[in-house]
């Protein structure tokens, strides 16, 4: 276990940075200088050269990039060429709306998807099957960019139910807070709980037919107790590996959705930084964006192994 | 070489009595057929819209903005430029498609060798899947910002972009399914007669994974679908005035309290067309399952 | 109801807010409204090409009116960048500032540069090299510092020599700035230069703490200190800015809030949305679809002032090697054939577009001065007659085929786009195919300075001094020629008028570069946009004009 930590710990770090070479080369190969971005109006060539200068956009690439990797290694990613505040303040008060709302979506996709997954399988054949299945396949087929929108044009701008936009800090009043973030995370959580409602279902079929769950039906063991502690068991690995794969998709998701509701988070942050060329806060994203993508799939792998001992002889060779 | 024939001849003779099984199970499947009804329509709209359309996708008239649906002429309403929505629709319909299948076929190229070659070879399959690793972990949406700043925004850059964030679902499906389909007897019994890799991996592993791919194929192709109106409600993807059903939303919000038929149709539209392909990709799996009930 | 990444921009160049929704229909609910009242038929001046409906600039406050305290919400359109006169490029950081950074001067109603901190207009003498300044007496920075002339002297002299100063061109050719007393500026410059009063009513001549500067150096936009209404207690970046009221203002009486916030809220409807639901109490740069619905709500009034920039369509003509290096004729025919730029002013409907688009809330535009400038007269604002058949006779003479195949650059937000389809359609009766090309706004400056396009769609946010909607994009050495335009007459006139400090003679001088560059055609005016203000009927004193700034800072909660 060990080693198979080990290996895996420095195989990421490898991707790691893979992607942030990739990244501090790929945006600087982009049409579209920061300097000319902030200069705006102002242009003047004079002034594009003290900006390009005063960020050290000046120097030539490798030494560029040799300060950026010194100031990553002591924990510094820079500050905005656009606002002048430090990367990391900008991201410690975007992240927090991001996990909030990706969060309370895979909260409420894992209620609604498992649930009716469970349902689904459980009562195969039955109106509940067809209606879940239904629910499922729009759920995958609906832009939820769009659901955004109609959701605002009617739930909020027409019946006022909700805020049309905006953040409240949890910190500063919990019950705004999720007045103002329900909607969209309800909106994001959609088509994630399409996705786990199919593979929870499929998996509970399987798991339904399998010989211990017949067993265990046989012993006379109640029908709930069987589906609970071992059909569902075994299929919520499947459940969790999905879940933890679809978090990327989640997280670009939450760029979109963000945008739409006009929350203040990391997938704001992404977008007007690749727009504005904000080199550092471009490269921050990304890393930031890299590290939970293996962090999440190293989890998943630790979830499995607790879920099913088994998985550790066969992640060893995987 | 010449004892592999009667294995591969075996090979085609069981698919092509497989094919004609499916086809029987899907002509069974009500939902199926719907499907297949509604596709077949979109890419008749889709190729014909030049002649079906009962506009041009950007004839203007500015004396006729916001005209609401049923309005003589225009069955689904006109748009902030008083252009025909229905018509917008068509041509929409037909860039989605565009990009749909061009974005698929990006992934399909690219991914289908990668996944067999990492299944295949060991010693390639650390690198591959590393690549994937990267690609998986990279933000699709800065990718897709980058390749429209560099190229420009356009369907078939947008398409480029879905194609390449597609990839590592198809090469990881093709790797685990080449891992399996390695380890199966007849593969290794061509191995052992002094087979090729290339002739194994080419006329025994890829025809018999040929069904995952096409079932990967049928769930890539809605999620191009849905990516290529998102890119082009950003401004990433189709650039107006070429219509696409993203960019008619994109422009549709500003004004949806007062023209909610110019955001609502074009919506309905992708998500058909999208459930449509769901639709027929669940019944293609049903039908390719070997187990399958019926 | 979101808005594209690129209308996040704090630029005003690009169409954001410019080219907003159209709203059919809206002229009559803006003409039949009851909250333009009577100081906005004042305002409104009658010249040249204005929209049918009229400007409402909001009155001020008196301390009767309002009730002291409370909380402002303000909807900012737009993230800043650096809160530090000297350092700050982004338009809406004007609006802050005007909460918390005074000038010398200011500008009125009626675009007149008026004493703020100075206690009078400049005296020029020596020829209009030396101009001096008299200042106001005990008044402090919010950090405690006595506001002096030796204060002016130090923030002048760092916005001249300060590494990355986006204020040295606006200030013009000074040479040495002195403080012979406390209450006295003498500014020396190498040759008169006009424009330098109304430079010091904008940002470079909002006076800094002598001890911040000292002490924050290039970090002043953390630890801004002014003079001001209100100072900086806390920002979060692309959320919020908050300020509080500064009790070491020397105006203190005339202060009613308590606090500012500025939300930033990059999206129009979104803006207008918390405008309604009460979460904000004022809202810059409303779409003017948005306007629609507010104009209807009695609990909200919407200011309107016609700004003092303009949208326009700028050909490459001699923009062969970046701006910054010399012209060098192009041979394209839209280069080389002045007909063919011309034609376009005739293919052009410039009443159409903005009824259809802009529902008559923006006004036509055919000229760099603007309409509400005292430097504008009738004719610089007499624009071309929408005459197709011209345009393509033109086009002939040209010896061009028809349809005449344009490519436009354009930056790629919904609101632009909207604009130049309409156009594409519009000109095509002249004989102009027009091709549109839109690309990321980043991308756009980009290609634009490169001199990479035939023909792009820009505008420019306006000056109250015409010089600088002028000499930096039709004079040859220009840092915003990006037509690379050269037209030694108009280089001439531009440095008299530049030169001079008499206003019936400078107005008759940019009069003649109008004339000029209309035939030249480097660029081709389309519309001026109108500052679209929505303010909560709770609160009263909120006022917009020409320069666009949303003046909050004396305002108050009713009583």
């Amino acid at each position: 276990m060990g080693r198979y930590l080990l290996s895996r710990a420095w195989q990421s770090l490898l991707t790691l940075f893979a992607v942030v070479v990739l990244v501090f080369l790929g945006i600087r190969a982009l049409p579209g200088d920061p300097a000319r971005a902030l200069a705006g109006e102002d242009s003047s060539p004079s002034a594009l050269k003290a900006i390009r200068h005063e960020y050290g956009l000046d120097r030539p690439l490798p030494v560029q990039f040799w300060k950026y990797i010194e100031q990553l290694l002591h924990g510094n990613l820079g500050v905005s060429i656009n606002t002048g505040s430090s990367v990391d303040s900008m991201l410690a008060t975007a992240l927090p709306v991001t996990f909030e709302l990706t969060a309370l979506a895979m909260l409420i996709a894992s209620l609604i998807g498992i649930g009716t997954g469970v349902l689904a399988a459980v009562r195969r054949g039955k109106p509940v099957e067809w209606f879940a299945n239904g629910f499922a396949l729009i759920g995958l087929s609906v832009p939820h960019f769009w659901l955004g929108l109609l959701a605002i044009l009617y739930l909020s701008v027409g019946a006022g139910l909700f805020p049309a936009s905006g953040f409240v800090s949890i910190w500063s009043s919990p019950l705004d807070n999720l007045h103002h973030i329900i909607l969209p995370a309800v909106i994001l959580g959609t088509g994630l709980s399409a996705v786990l409602m199919r593979q929870t279902r499929s998996a509970m079929v399987d798991a339904l037919s399998a010989d211990y769950v017949r067993t265990a039906k046989a012993k006379g063991l109640p029908w709930r107790t069987v589906i609970t502690r071992h059909a569902l068991r075994n299929s919520l690995i499947v459940v969790v590996t999905v879940a933890g794969l679809q978090l990327g998709e989640l997280i670009s998701g939450a760029v979109v959705t963000e945008q739409i509701f006009s929350l203040p988070g990391f997938g704001k942050l992404t977008i007007d930084s690749v727009f504005r060329r904000d080199y550092p806060v471009i490269q921050a994203v990304v890393l930031v964006t890299a590290t939970a993508y293996i962090v999440i799939n190293f989890l998943v792998d630790l979830l499995y192994s607790v879920i099913d001992p088994r998985v550790r002889v066969a992640g060893k060779d995987s | 070489m010449t004892t592999a024939i009667p294995v591969a001849a075996a090979t085609t003779l069981r698919t092509r009595g497989r094919r004609a099984r499916i086809i029987r199970r899907l002509g069974r499947n009500p939902l199926a057929l719907i499907s297949i009804t509604v596709l077949l329509i979109a890419v008749l709209v889709a190729v014909s819209a030049n002649w079906v359309a009962p506009d041009s996708a950007s004839a203007t008239d500015l004396a006729h903005t916001f005209s609401p649906p049923g309005t003589a002429g225009h069955l689904l309403g006109t748009d902030d430029l008083g252009r025909d929505i229905l018509s917008r629709i068509m041509f929409g319909v037909r860039a989605s498609l565009e990009v749909a299948f061009l974005a698929v076929l990006t992934s399909l190229v690219i991914g289908v060798p990668l996944g067999l070659i990492a299944g295949y070879y060991r010693g390639a399959d650390s690198v591959i899947s590393r690549i994937a690793d990267v690609l998986l972990s990279f933000p699709f949406l800065i990718l897709a910002v980058g390749l429209a700043a560099i190229r420009g925004a356009s369907l078939s850059n947008a398409a480029v972009a879905i194609g390449i964030a597609q990839i590592p679902g198809v090469l990881r499906l093709v790797r685990s399914d080449t891992l399996r389909l390695k380890s199966l007897d007849y593969v290794a019994a061509a191995l052992v007669d002094g087979a090729s890799d290339r002739w194994v991996l080419l006329r025994h592993i890829l025809p018999n994974a040929t069904s995952v791919i096409l079932v990967q194929a049928t769930v890539a192709l809605p999620a191009a679908i849905l990516g290529e109106a998102v890119l082009s409600f950003l401004g990433l993807g189709i650039q107006p005035p070429q219509p696409s059903l993203g960019t008619m939303l994109s422009a549709a919000q500003e004004f949806a309290a007062r023209a909610p038929w110019a955001a609502v149709f074009p919506g309905v539209a992708i998500m058909l067309l999208a459930l449509a392909f769901n639709i027929f990709g669940d019944s293609l799996r049903d039908a390719l399952d070997p187990k399958g009930s019926r | 109801m979101t808005r594209r990444p690129s209308a996040s921009f704090p630029s005003r160049r690009s169409g954001k807010g410019g080219a907003a929704a159209v709203a059919v229909g809206l002229l009559a609910a803006v003409t039949g409204c009851s909250s333009v009242g009577p100081q906005a038929a004042q305002s409104s001046s009658s010249g040249g090409a204005s929209g049918a409906a009229s400007d409402s600039y909001g009155t001020s406050a008196t301390s009767s009116q309002v009730k002291s305290g409370g909380t402002l919400t303000f909807a900012l359109s737009s993230d800043l960048d650096m809160l530090d006169p000297t350092l700050s490029r982004s338009l809406y950081s004007r609006y802050v500032f005007d909460s918390m950074c005074q000038k010398l001067y200011d500008v009125n109603a009626k675009t007149n540069v008026v004493p703020q901190l100075a206690t009078a207009m400049p005296k020029i003498s020596d020829g209009g090299k030396t101009v001096t300044i008299t200042i106001r007496s005990g008044v402090k920075f919010s950090d405690g510092t006595a506001f002096n002339a030796s204060a002016v002297k130090a923030t002048i002299e760092r916005n001249l020599n300060l590494v990355g100063t986006a204020r040295k061109t606006e200030l013009g050719p000074i040479s040495s700035v002195d403080a012979p007393n406390a209450t006295t500026v003498v500014v020396h410059l190498k040759q008169p230069f006009a424009p330098l009063t109304a430079a010091l009513a904008d940002r470079a001549g909002m006076i800094m703490s002598p001890a911040a500067i000292q002490k924050y150096g290039k970090n002043f936009a953390q630890h801004p200190s002014c003079v001001g209404p209100f100072k900086l207690q806390q920002r979060v970046p692309g959320s919020s800015i908050t300020l509080v009221r500064d009790p070491n203002f020397y105006d203190s009486s005339k202060v009613h809030f308590d606090k500012i916030v500025y939300r930033i809220i990059t999206d129009p409807n979104v803006r207008s949305a918390n405008l309604l639901s009460g979460d904000a109490e004022v809202a810059d740069t409303l779409s003017t679809d948005s306007v629609v619905s507010l104009q209807s709500n009695p609990k909200i009034t919407v200011l309107r002032s016609q700004s003092l920039g303009y949208q326009g369509v700028t050909f490459n003509i001699g923009n062969a090697n970046g701006v910054g290096n010399p012209p060098k004729a192009l041979t394209t025919p839209a280069a080389s054939k002045a007909a063919v730029r011309e034609a376009l002013e005739y293919s052009i409907n410039r009443p159409l577009l903005i009824k259809s688009v802009f529902n008559n809330l923006y006004s036509p535009a055919c000229s760099p001065i603007p309409t509400k400038s005292p430097f504008s007269q009738p004719v610089d604002q007499q624009c071309a007659p929408y005459d197709p058949a011209k345009s393509k006779k033109l086009l002939a003479q040209a010896g061009v085929k028809t349809p005449f195949r344009l490519d436009m650059l354009v930056s790629n937000t919904p609101d632009t786009l909207r604009m130049v389809q309409a156009l594409q359609s519009m000109v095509k009766a002249g004989g102009f195919d027009l091709n549109i090309q839109p690309v990321e706004y980043t991308t756009l400056l980009n290609l634009e300075d490169q001199g990479k396009f035939t023909a792009l769609q820009l505008g420019w946010s306006g000056r109250v001094d015409p010089d600088a909607n002028l000499t930096n994009f039709v004079g040859t050495q220009g840092s915003q020629n990006v037509s690379g335009y050269s037209n030694p007459k108009v280089d001439t006139l531009l440095n008299r008028a530049q030169t001079t400090n008499d206003l019936s003679t400078r107005k008759s001088l940019y009069g003649q570069v109008v004339q000029i560059t209309r035939s030249d055609a480097p660029i081709v005016y389309l519309y001026r946009q109108s500052n679209l203000t929505g303010i909560a009927s709770t609160i009263k004193g909120v006022q917009t004009f020409p320069d666009g700034v949303v003046r909050v800072a004396f305002a108050g909660f009713s009583k």
